[in-house]
């Protein structure tokens, strides 16, 4: 395969993310400007500019005309994809670590850091209009007062949220009552982060634990564990194929102060079901963020702590790899 | 006389090129179109003031899209990108040097990460520590680190548990084929029926720090057919630790290549070459 090299940002990718139909790949980076890009060939369609912080989180929604990101700064905005003009904002008191939309996009959550005195709370807000995300009465606030959130996502039917947290938790919150109805503690490191399947069945963690786990999105049971001998910072499940793919490395902080051994900054990939490893790719020189499969599985990107995103399309031999068994 | 030589020199076709350049424009980008691929030649200043000739070429692909793809791929750019030309933008998008992926044969996936001294110990050769003189390399000597050095033999542990091995006995290795029960078919010769035992590896030392193992091999190609070099490298930095050992298909070729090498100056060094196992065919050299 030959890859595009993606080079738009000036610091660590934080995390990448496709529209529905993937033919716009949006990306952010510990810099203040989200980008999006033309999955198919690289063009960088634009940039949306206003952010002062490092940018943590990023989301667009189903008809592609809504783009959220949550950064550093205290703020969350929102934006027009088509034209990268700002019709919201709304300010915390403390660093927005993670957003998303619903599934109908009537609604988005957001959470925020623990910082000082403050701490970490997840929030419901109307993004149906600019006037209701400006409002910026929260439908719904839930205080998270033991470890904070580190990836969120949406249930079935939008009826509930589920969050990992920096502890290894995940925890289910019912959006009727703003109570927790369910956590489960499956993992002992940070979960930094959570893909939904394409049928929203089943979701992939990624955690610091070395371990990425395959649950269950209604009552949180683990089906599969993916063991790797560095910590994981995200993981895909293709549509197409019972295949995930998991993306990690070193901790950045650590990768100067040992050896530099070649090979722990692939993309691994691993059967859904028989837990077993039977691919790599290789290409960046630091550890791998985010990545994401294309949705229509042909094709994944990655974003490393090296700035760059890569875009790999998959050769036959891909497509033609039946696993041993 | 020196009039004429100023104008001589002046009209030295060297400068009339130089003088060309500085005063002419760049000329026009063109755009070729051949059937699916589109070519675009560009020209450009470099930094030493140079003309520069871009050709870019390009793969047209057309696909059926939803309407909604269609729609969002006739965007005008936004934000950084608002100045952008149609197309991919060079300096934000960059094509990649090609990859393989590479599939795992087998089940286990912790295959490739190999420690190449492993090899080393399939030789036939007596491994032992400068520390401890246990069957080991010194680096991995348990004692490393710990400013012991065990002087007196009989204070070496009995019972020394090494990470590597599976017995504790400080016997000297016996490869699976060889252990008792193991069916050996290779002959009685060689009690060790590998294949590359069989023709003994050579030794090469005094090799320079920038040796690289291409480089050892067209040396030593030259003498025949070659089944397999190691040349012991720094693991982090790459630079040769200065020995090498070979193996050759044909005994005749090795006892060549010593004949050869030794004593012959490679890089700046002498090169000091031998057999490399110590109990096999010494008298020949």
């Amino acid at each position: 395969m030959k890859p595009l090299m993606l080079q738009g940002h000036e610091r660590a990718i934080t995390q990448i993310k496709y529209n529905r139909e993937g033919d716009l790949l949006f990306s952010s980076a510990k810099d203040v400007t989200p980008n999006v890009w033309y999955s198919l060939n690289g063009e960088r369609l634009g940039t949306y500019n206003g952010h002062t912080g490092a940018v943590w989180c990023i989301d667009v929604d189903w008809k592609t005309t809504k783009f959220l990101s949550g950064a550093a700064d205290n703020t969350l905005r929102l934006w027009d994809v088509a034209t990268g003009v700002e019709i919201g904002n709304i300010s915390s008191n403390s660093a927005v670590r993670t957003c998303s939309f619903s599934y109908s996009a009537d609604l988005a959550s957001y959470s925020t850091d623990q910082a000082m005195k403050q701490e970490c709370e997840i929030f419901v807000v109307d993004a149906r209009d600019d006037e209701s995300f400006k409002s910026s009465a929260p439908i719904l606030k839930m205080a998270v007062p033991d470890s904070k959130v580190t990836s969120l996502i949406w249930g079935t039917l939008d009826h509930t949220i589920i969050t990992g947290h920096e502890d290894g938790a995940i925890t289910q919150w019912d959006l009727r009552t703003g109570k927790s109805i369910e956590s489960v503690k499956d993992h002992q490191g940070s979960i930094n982060d959570m893909q939904k399947n394409r049928q929203g069945t089943m979701f992939v963690t990624a955690s610091k634990d070395n371990t990425a786990k395959l649950f269950d999105v209604d009552d949180l049971s683990v089906h599969k564990v993916y063991v790797t001998e560095r910590p994981v910072n995200s993981a895909s499940l293709s549509p197409i194929y019972d295949h995930v793919v998991l993306g990690g490395g070193q901790e950045a902080m650590d990768v100067t102060t040992t050896a530099a051994q070649a090979g722990k900054f692939d993309a691994r990939f691993f059967h859904v079901i028989f837990e077993e490893e039977f691919a790599r790719v290789k290409g960046h020189f630091g550890p791998i963020n985010s990545l994401a499969f294309h949705p229509d599985g042909e094709s994944f990107s990655t974003g490393g702590e090296d700035g760059f995103i890569r875009v790999q399309s998959f050769d036959p031999s891909y497509k033609d790899f039946r696993f041993d068994y | 006389m020196k009039m004429h030589n100023k104008d001589m020199i002046k009209s030295s076709w060297a400068d009339q090129v130089e003088d060309q350049s500085e005063k002419t424009t760049l000329p026009q980008p063109k755009v070729e179109q051949h059937g699916n691929s589109k070519i675009i030649t560009e020209y450009r200043w470099n930094k030493d003031d140079k003309k520069e000739k871009v050709v870019r070429t390009y793969k047209i692909e057309r696909r059926l899209v939803s309407k909604t793809i269609a729609e969002r791929k006739t965007w005008p750019k936004f934000g950084d990108s608002r100045n952008d030309k149609p197309g991919p933008n060079t300096s934000t998008t960059i094509p990649a040097e090609e990859i393989q992926m590479q599939f795992m044969s087998g089940k286990d996936g912790d295959k490739v990460e190999e420690n190449p001294l492993d090899k080393l110990k399939n030789v036939n050769m007596n491994i032992k520590c400068r520390n401890c003189g246990g069957e080991h390399w010194s680096f991995s000597c348990h004692l490393k680190g710990t400013g012991l050095v065990i002087e007196d033999k009989k204070l070496v542990p009995e019972k020394v548990i090494e990470p590597e091995k599976n017995t504790s006995t400080n016997r000297p290795y016996i490869p699976p084929s060889a252990r008792e029960g193991a069916t050996n078919t290779a002959g009685k010769r060689d009690p060790y029926g590998r294949g590359y035992d069989e023709v003994p590896a050579i030794r090469i030392e005094n090799l320079s720090e920038s040796t690289s193992e291409a480089d050892l091999s067209e040396l030593v190609s030259k003498f025949g057919q070659v089944a397999r070099i190691f040349l012991a490298s720094n693991k982090i930095t790459g630079a040769c630790k200065g020995y090498a050992f070979v193996n050759f298909k044909a005994k005749v070729d090795a006892e060549r290549a010593i004949k050869g090498l030794h004593g012959y100056g490679y890089d700046h060094l002498i090169l000091n070459v031998g057999w490399s196992t110590n109990n096999y065919n010494k008298t020949s050299y």
